[in-house]
């Protein structure tokens, strides 16, 4: 079993053909990648509320797809409306904050405003982090009572820095996607936090999931954490129901 | 890469991989150090054990010392590293056009295939005149320029030499492709290919032959390009072809 807490639906603006939902299910088989949390493009750098319901179609159709909400931190009213009316199908397990392609920062205060909402739903939030800013993550973690949120690529060069944030606070995980796979990155992080924050993810259909699981497999670790980050700590993050 | 029996407690390890192609040539291995950075080990026998630890039989090798501080004497050390699989790769420094110009001469005349340029070690902007002047002059040596460099800015002083463009990004595939096009020398390593398509794309639109494996060994994991090779859409020949036999042959290491 591996569960991608960090994927995507939609076309991306590069010259690359990864629009379709059966990309997303024929590159979950190249990996043997059995569930993926995935949002809208559309909803992340475009428009956040048909993004959002397109995404929502699309859960409908596949059983191995589960779904961010994507919250645009500028848009806070429609992320309450997108909540009330798209949590209730169950599809929905968290929700994703693009911080650079909506001009919000970690520590911005429309984040944190759109993080303490998250929180209040007790849904997990899988936001982009870059340098330094899981710090910041990790600050609204300790600052914001409930919230749970993903680092996702752990920061990508500042993976350091992740490691300090993820070791400050109780409620923060660490995904390692990143198109630069730096040697030794995702085993320098897994020996130095808890392995019960360490989570898979890829970032596909805009990256493959070789970069990653790549990544993984170099930093050889031990069989009971490699099924921890392959879905047994996000089957527990996202409270699934597993067989 | 990993034993798929790996077990541990009765607890099965999901990440497996027994499908890594071997690799033949690797086109972007270094040796040496930086001196504002920590590890990985850029020690000869350091980088030799990564690369036979990713099944990496054959390396075009380049040393940051020859890109760093030194040309002559970090090249002549790259020439004097052991081991049947290296192939010598010639660093020179684009800061230094003079230098460069006598070193790409010297190069040629020991029998080294390639020069290796280091613009963003070394903060050379692709219209400095250096670049376009190493190059010609690699190109009329016979030398391969392996090339380091953002592709959508580098392209242009590089015209008519075979290059292999070291630092392709997917985000920048597109531009690779359509300038590729029109330069029949034009190749792109596969280290940062890392998409779900773009080796896919580069055979559909340019075919195998200018596709190029390349880790970067010891700085970046060598196991990514591989699986990605191995998981990719490409069939047997084109797999070998990207996993050396493209590397020999414009190297011409298969005359």
């Amino acid at each position: 079993m591996i569960i991608d807490v960090h994927g995507h639906w939609g076309p991306w603006f590069f010259s690359m053909e990864v629009g379709d939902v059966a990309t997303n299910l024929a590159v979950m088989d190249r990996y043997g990648i059995d569930l993926a949390v995935v949002s809208a493009t559309e909803a992340i750098v475009y428009d956040v509320a048909a993004g959002n319901r397109a995404m929502a179609r699309v859960l409908e159709t596949s059983d191995r797809l589960l779904g961010y909400l994507t919250v645009n931190p500028r848009q806070l009213g429609n992320a309450e409306r997108d909540l009330r009316e798209l949590l209730p199908s169950g599809n929905f397990v968290g929700v994703k904050i693009h911080t650079d392609y909506t001009g919000s920062p970690v520590d911005s205060a429309q984040t944190r405003e759109a993080l303490a909402m998250v929180a209040a739903h007790d849904l997990p939030a899988l936001v982009h982090t870059w340098g330094s800013t899981p710090l910041d993550l990790a600050q609204a973690c300790t600052d914001i009572p409930g919230l749970r949120a993903i680092a996702g690529h752990m920061g990508a060069d500042g993976w350091r820095h992740a490691v300090e944030a993820a070791n400050s606070v109780d409620r923060l995980w660490l995904e390692p996607c990143f198109s630069h796979t730096r040697t030794g990155r995702f085993a320098a992080v897994a020996s130095a936090v808890d392995p019960r924050r360490l989570l898979f993810g890829t970032d596909a259909t805009l990256i493959d999931p070789a970069a990653a699981y790549g990544a993984v497999l170099a930093a050889n670790l031990p069989a009971e954490t490699a099924e921890r980050v392959a879905w047994r700590n996000a089957a527990e993050l996202f409270r699934l129901d597993l067989p | 890469m990993k034993d798929p029996a790996n077990r541990s407690g009765g607890v099965a390890n999901p990440f497996t991989a027994d499908d890594l192609p071997p690799i033949g040539l690797d086109i972007d291995v270094l040796v040496g150090r930086y001196a504002d950075r920590p590890g990985p080990s850029g020690e000869p026998a350091d980088v030799a054990a990564a690369l036979a630890a990713n099944g990496i039989a054959g390396a075009a090798v380049a040393n940051l010392r020859a890109a760093l501080f030194d040309m002559a004497s970090g090249n002549d050390e790259t020439a004097a590293l052991p081991g049947p699989g290296v192939v010598p790769v010639g660093g020179v420094d684009l800061r230094d056009p003079l230098g460069a110009e006598r070193e790409v001469v010297r190069l040629a005349a020991r029998g080294f295939r390639a020069i290796r340029l280091f613009p963003d070690d070394q903060h050379v902007e692709p219209d400095f005149p250096s670049v376009r002047h190493v190059a010609r002059r690699a190109t009329e040596a016979g030398l391969v320029v392996l090339a380091g460099g953002d592709v959508r800015r580098f392209w242009r002083p590089l015209r008519g030499a075979t290059v292999v463009f070291l630092d392709t990004h997917f985000y920048h595939l597109g531009d690779f492709v359509v300038v590729a096009r029109d330069e029949p020398g034009f190749h792109t390593s596969t280290r940062l290919l890392n998409s779900p398509d773009a080796l896919e794309t580069v055979l559909a639109q340019l075919g195998a032959e200018r596709l190029l494996y390349g880790s970067r060994t010891p700085l970046y994991e060598a196991v990514v390009p591989r699986l990605r090779l191995a998981r990719s859409g490409l069939d047997q020949a084109a797999r070998a072809a990207v996993a050396g036999g493209n590397a020999h042959r414009i190297l011409g290491l298969d005359r």
